[in-house]
C-alpha cells in the first residue's frame, strides 16, 4: 500500500486530536457527572489525554524508538559520527521519561482519590454528590 | 442542571477549539526547537553512559532526581490510603471479595503466578537494555500478587514484609544518591564503572537503582491493592 | 563546606523511608526523628543563608550534569529566605504537635512522615531550578497536604480533602500542559535556560504556557477563583496542619507563580495582572472573613485576604515593594500561624468551633488567649509588631510607585480586619463563658512553639532590622533575572569519568 503524504500527515494529526478528545472527555467527566468514583473516572481520563498529548509532542515523522538495541546498531563502531547518524531518525527521548514519572504520579493521585471516596461512602452510605454536602460545594 | 451541563460543554468546546489551534501550529512530527537537551541525551547516553535504551538513562541517570520524587509521590499515596482508611487497631475490616475462584482459576493462577514474578524480575533487571524499566517491572510484580488475592479468598499479605521491602528499596535509592556525593561529585552521581554497550552489568549505576525501584513499586503497588481490598465495613 | 542544598531534599527522604523500619524497634522515634531532621535541616539552612549572603548564590547541580542538562538546586538570597522560613516554620509546627492528640502508633506515624514531607516538597518547590521537577515536588506537597486535609475521621474531612483533591489535580494538569508547550517550543526544562531562550518562543504559545501556569499555580497560591477549596481544608484539617498550610504551602506556591512572572517570562501586563488578582482576592476574602461564624473559617479567609496583599505588593514590581512583600509574608508565615496553634487550643473541645464558644476563655486559658491576641495583632498590624512594618513598607513602596488606589484599598482591607479580629479578642476577654466546653490546657511543648512564635512577633516588631538585611538581598536577587541565568548556566564542569 502506498500513503500519500497528506494521508500521513492526517494519521499523524489524529494523535493531537484524539488527546485533545480525551482530555475534553475527562475533563466533561469530571465536572458533569454525580457519582464520586465517575469523578474520579474523569479525572484520570484527564491524565491520560495529558500524557498522551505530551507523548506526542516528542514525535518526529517516521521516528524510531530512542534505543541503541544490537539490531540497530549492528556491528557499527560507536564514533560521535555513527551515533549523529542513529539519533537522527530516532524520537525525542525526553517527553517518554517526563510521562512515566507524570503516569506514576496520576497513579499516586488516583488512588488517593479513591481512598477517600471509600471514606466518603463509609460516612454517608452514598457516592451522589449532591447528597453529600455538609460542607458548602 | 441543564444549564449547567450545557455551560460545561460550550466551556469545554472553547478550550478545545483553542488548545487545537494552538497545537496545530506546532507542526507535527517535526521538531520545533534548534537546540535542545535532547541531542545531548542522545549521544552522551551511547557513548559515555555506555547505555543502550536512552528513556532510561534519562529517568534515572540525568533526571534522577525526578525519579527519587516520583518514587516518593507513590510512597506517599500508600502512606496517604493507610493513614485516610485507617479505622483503629482492633477494627480491621473484612476481605472485601469473599467468593474463592474455582479450582481450575485457582490452580491457574498458582501455575501463573511464579511467572508473572519473574516476567516482572526480567523487566526491571534489563530495563537499560530493553524497553521497560523498574516501575513497569514493579506493576508487572503486582499484577500477580492482585491474581493471588482475586483467585484465593484467604490469600494474604503481611503488612510487615511489604514495608519492610519498601522502605529498604527506598534508602537503597537515597543512599546510592549519598554514596555517589562522598564519593567527590553530586548527589546520584554515577560513581560505578560503566561497562560496555548493551551488557546486562553495564550502565553504572543505572541497574541498581532500577532494581531497588522495580521492588518499591512492587511492594507499593501490593500493599495499595491490599489496602483496598481489605476494606468491608 | 558544612553540606550543600540536596541536602534538604534527600535527608527527610531517607528518613522517611526510614521511619516505619525504627518504628517497629523503637515506638518513639517516629515522633523524633522527624524533629530532629527538621531541626539539622534548619541549622543547615541558617549557615548556608549567612554563607550565601556573603559568597552569592550557590547552585547545586545533581547527577554531575551541569544545568540545561540535568536539574539543579539553586540556593540564591531569594530561596533561602524562603527555605529557612519554611523549615522554621515546619520545626515549630512539629514541637506543637509532638502530642497533640491521642492518636494510635499507626496513626501518628502516618501523620509524622506526612508532615515531614509537606515541609520537604515546599522547601524543594522553592529550591530546584527545573519546572518538571518543581512539578513532581507540588505533587508531592499536594498528596501529603491531601493527606492530612482528611486525617480526622469524625470530622467532614473526606469530604473538604475531596474537593482540594479534585482542584488540585485538575489544576496540576494544567501545570503539565504549560511544561508541554515550552518543551515543545524550546526543547529544555530548565528554567534558567527556559528564561534565557524565552524570546524564540512563539509569542501566543509563551501566552497560552503564562495562563496554564497561573491556573496550575495559583491553587496552591490561593488566587481568587482557584481557592475555594482552601477555607474547607484549613478548617477540617487538624490545627498543626492549618497552621502548615498557612506557614509552608502558600509560601511554596506564591513563590512559584512569582518565579514564572518575574523570571521566566516577560509577557507584558503580568505585574498588572497580580495586582488586580491580588486585590480581588485581598477584598472578597475579607468581606467573606467577617461573615463567618467559625474560628477556623474566619482564619482561613483572613489567611487569604494576606495572601492577595502579598500578591498585590509582588505586582508593584519593585524592589520597595518585593522587599515588602517578604515582609509581609514573613509576618504572615508567623503570625497566621501562631492564630491558628492558639485558636485550635481556644476551640479545643468544641465539635463546630463556632466563635461564641471562645467566649471568656481568656480566664481559663490566660497564655494561649494572650498569644491569640498577639497573633491577631500582628497579622492586622498594629504599630509594635512585626506586621506593622510590612503594611508601613508596602504603603511606601506604593506611594513610591503612585498607587494611591491600592493604598486607599490597603488602608480599608486593614480596618475591615481589625474589626473581626477585635470581635474575637474582645469575646475571649470581655464576655462571660455560657457555653460548657471544657477548656483544655495547652501542653507543655505547645506552650513552647506558641511562645517561640510570639517571641519572633516581638523581636522583628521591635528591630525589623534583624530581617531586614536578608530581604534586601533577597528582594535584589528576585530582580536581577540576568544575574540568575547566569550563576545557573555558568556553573559546574560536565562531572563525568
Amino acid at each position: 500500500m502506498n500513503f500519500t503524504l497528506f494521508d500521513l500527515k492526517i494519521i499523524e494529526y489524529s494523535f493531537f486530536i484524539t488527546a485533545i478528545l480525551v482530555i475534553m472527555i475527562g475533563l466533561y467527566g469530571a465536572l458533569v457527572k454525580k457519582s464520586l468514583i465517575k469523578v474520579v473516572i474523569g479525572l484520570s481520563v484527564f491524565d491520560s489525554g495529558i500524557n498522551l498529548l505530551l507523548i506526542s509532542v516528542g514525535y518526529i515523522t517516521s521516528g524510531t524508538a530512542p534505543i541503541f538495541s544490537p539490531a540497530l546498531v549492528k556491528d557499527m563502531p560507536l564514533t560521535l559520527e555513527n551515533i549523529k547518524k542513529l539519533s537522527a531518525g530516532m524520537v525525542d527521548p525526553v517527553p517518554q521519561a517526563l510521562v512515566l514519572t507524570a503516569i506514576v504520579i496520576g497513579f499516586g493521585v488516583t488512588a488517593v482519590a479513591l481512598s477517600l471516596v471509600i471514606r466518603l461512602y463509609r460516612h454517608h452510605q452514598t457516592l451522589n454528590i449532591d447528597e453529600i454536602k455538609n460542607l458548602k460545594w | 442542571m441543564k444549564m449547567k451541563k450545557i455551560l460545561v460543554i460550550s466551556l469545554l468546546a472553547v478550550f478545545g477549539v483553542y488548545l487545537t489551534e494552538a497545537l496545530f501550529k506546532l507542526d507535527f512530527g517535526r521538531q520545533f526547537f534548534q537546540q535542545g537537551v535532547k541531542d545531548f541525551y542522545l549521544v552522551t547516553t551511547p557513548m559515555k553512559l555506555q547505555v543502550a535504551n536512552v528513556v532510561t538513562a534519562i529517568v534515572v541517570n540525568f533526571r534522577g532526581f525526578d525519579t527519587l520524587g516520583e518514587v516518593t509521590v507513590l510512597f506517599l499515596a500508600t502512606t496517604a490510603m493507610g493513614s485516610i482508611l485507617y479505622k483503629g487497631r482492633h477494627q480491621l475490616g473484612e476481605r472485601a471479595v469473599l467468593f474463592s475462584g474455582s479450582r481450575i482459576v485457582t490452580t491457574g493462577s498458582r501455575l501463573l503466578f511464579p511467572a508473572i514474578i519473574l516476567l516482572g524480575a526480567y523487566v526491571f533487571i534489563h530495563g537499560h537494555l530493553t524497553p521497560g524499566g523498574g516501575f513497569q517491572g514493579g506493576v508487572i510484580i503486582a499484577t500477580g500478587f492482585l491474581l493471588m488475592l482475586m483467585a484465593y479468598a484467604d490469600y494474604s499479605v503481611s503488612h510487615i514484609v511489604l514495608s519492610v521491602v519498601e522502605s529498604l528499596a527506598g534508602i537503597t535509592f537515597a543512599t546510592i544518591g549519598l554514596l555517589g556525593m562522598l564519593h567527590g561529585g553530586s548527589f546520584l552521581q554515577d560513581f560505578l564503572p560503566n561497562g560496555s554497550l548493551n551488557d546486562l552489568l553495564s550502565g553504572g549505576i543505572i541497574p541498581i537503582i532500577y532494581i531497588a525501584v522495580g521492588f518499591k513499586v512492587g511492594a507499593e503497588l501490593t500493599g495499595l491493592i491490599y489496602t483496598a481490598l481489605n476494606e468491608k465495613d | 563546606m558544612v553540606g550543600s542544598p540536596v541536602l534538604f531534599i534527600a535527608v527527610p527522604l531517607l528518613a522517611a523511608f526510614l521511619i516505619p523500619l525504627l518504628g517497629m524497634i523503637w515506638k518513639e522515634s517516629i515522633r523524633i526523628l522527624p524533629g530532629l531532621v527538621l531541626l539539622y535541616m534548619l541549622v543547615l539552612a541558617v549557615t548556608l543563608l549567612g554563607q550565601v549572603m556573603h559568597t552569592g548564590t550557590i547552585v547545586e547541580i545533581i547527577a554531575g550534569w551541569k544545568p540545561p542538562w540535568g536539574i539543579n538546586l539553586v540556593f540564591s538570597p531569594f530561596t533561602g529566605v524562603l527555605a529557612t522560613l519554611m523549615i522554621g516554620m515546619g520545626f515549630i509546627i512539629w514541637i506543637y504537635s509532638y502530642r497533640f492528640k491521642n492518636v494510635d502508633f499507626e496513626e501518628a506515624k502516618k501523620y509524622f512522615i506526612l508532615f515531614m514531607m509537606l515541609v520537604t516538597g515546599s522547601v524543594g518547590i522553592v529550591l530546584t531550578g527545573d519546572i518538571f521537577n518543581q512539578f513532581v515536588f507540588i505533587e508531592i506537597t499536594s498528596i501529603s497536604a491531601y493527606a492530612l486535609t482528611a486525617f480526622y475521621k469524625h470530622r467532614d474531612s473526606a469530604e473538604a480533602s475531596f474537593k482540594y483533591l479534585m482542584i488540585g489535580s485538575l489544576s496540576s494538569m494544567f501545570l503539565l500542559l504549560a511544561i508541554i508547550l515550552i518543551y515543545s517550543q524550546l526543547g529544555t526544562l530548565n528554567m534558567a535556560d527556559i528564561a534565557s531562550k524565552a524570546h524564540l518562543m512563539k509569542p501566543e504559545f509563551k501566552i497560552l504556557a503564562v495562563i496554564f501556569f497561573i491556573v496550575g499555580l495559583g491553587i496552591e497560591a490561593e488566587i481568587f477563583p482557584l481557592n475555594g477549596w482552601a477555607p474547607d481544608a484549613y478548617a477540617q484539617a487538624p490545627g498543626p496542619v492549618g497552621a502548615a498550610f498557612a506557614g509552608i504551602v502558600v509560601k511554596a506556591g506564591v513563590y512559584a507563580l512569582i518565579r514564572i512572572i518575574f523570571t521566566l517570562f516577560d509577557v507584558s501586563g503580568t505585574h498588572q495582572f497580580l495586582i488586580v488578582i491580588g486585590l480581588t482576592t485581598l477584598i472578597i476574602s475579607e468581606m467573606a472573613a467577617i461573615r463567618q461564624e467559625r474560628l477556623k473559617r474566619m482564619l482561613a479567609y483572613s489567611s487569604l485576604g494576606q495572601m492577595g496583599l502579598v500578591l498585590v505588593a509582588f505586582g508593584i514590581g519593585t524592589e520597595e515593594g518585593i522587599f515588602a512583600a517578604l515582609f509581609l509574608l514573613i509576618n504572615h508565615a508567623i503570625g497566621k500561624s501562631l492564630l491558628f496553634l492558639s485558636g485550635s487550643y481556644l476551640v479545643y473541645n468544641s465539635a463546630d468551633k463556632y466563635i461564641n464558644e471562645t467566649n471568656g476563655m481568656g480566664k481559663f486559658l490566660p497564655i494561649t488567649s494572650f498569644l491569640f491576641a498577639l497573633g491577631a495583632l500582628a497579622v492586622v498590624g498594629m504599630p509594635p509588631f512585626s506586621g506593622f512594618w510590612g503594611k508601613f513598607f508596602m504603603m511606601s513602596a506604593a506611594a513610591h510607585a503612585n498607587m494611591l488606589l491600592v493604598i486607599a484599598l490597603i488602608l480599608s482591607v486593614s480596618l475591615i480586619e481589625l474589626v473581626y479580629y477585635f470581635r474575637v479578642v474582645n469575646r475571649i476577654y470581655f464576655y462571660k463563658k455560657e457555653s460548657h466546653i471544657e477548656p483544655k490546657k495547652p501542653t507543655v511543648n505547645a506552650v513552647i512553639a506558641m511562645v517561640t512564635l510570639g517571641v519572633i512577633i516581638l523581636v522583628i516588631g521591635f528591630y525589623p532590622d534583624v530581617i531586614s538585611g536578608y530581604l534586601h538581598q533577597a528582594s535584589q536577587a528576585l530582580l536581577d533575572k540576568g544575574k540568575y541565568i547566569q550563576d545557573v548556566l555558568s556553573t559546574g564542569q560536565l562531572l563525568t569519568h
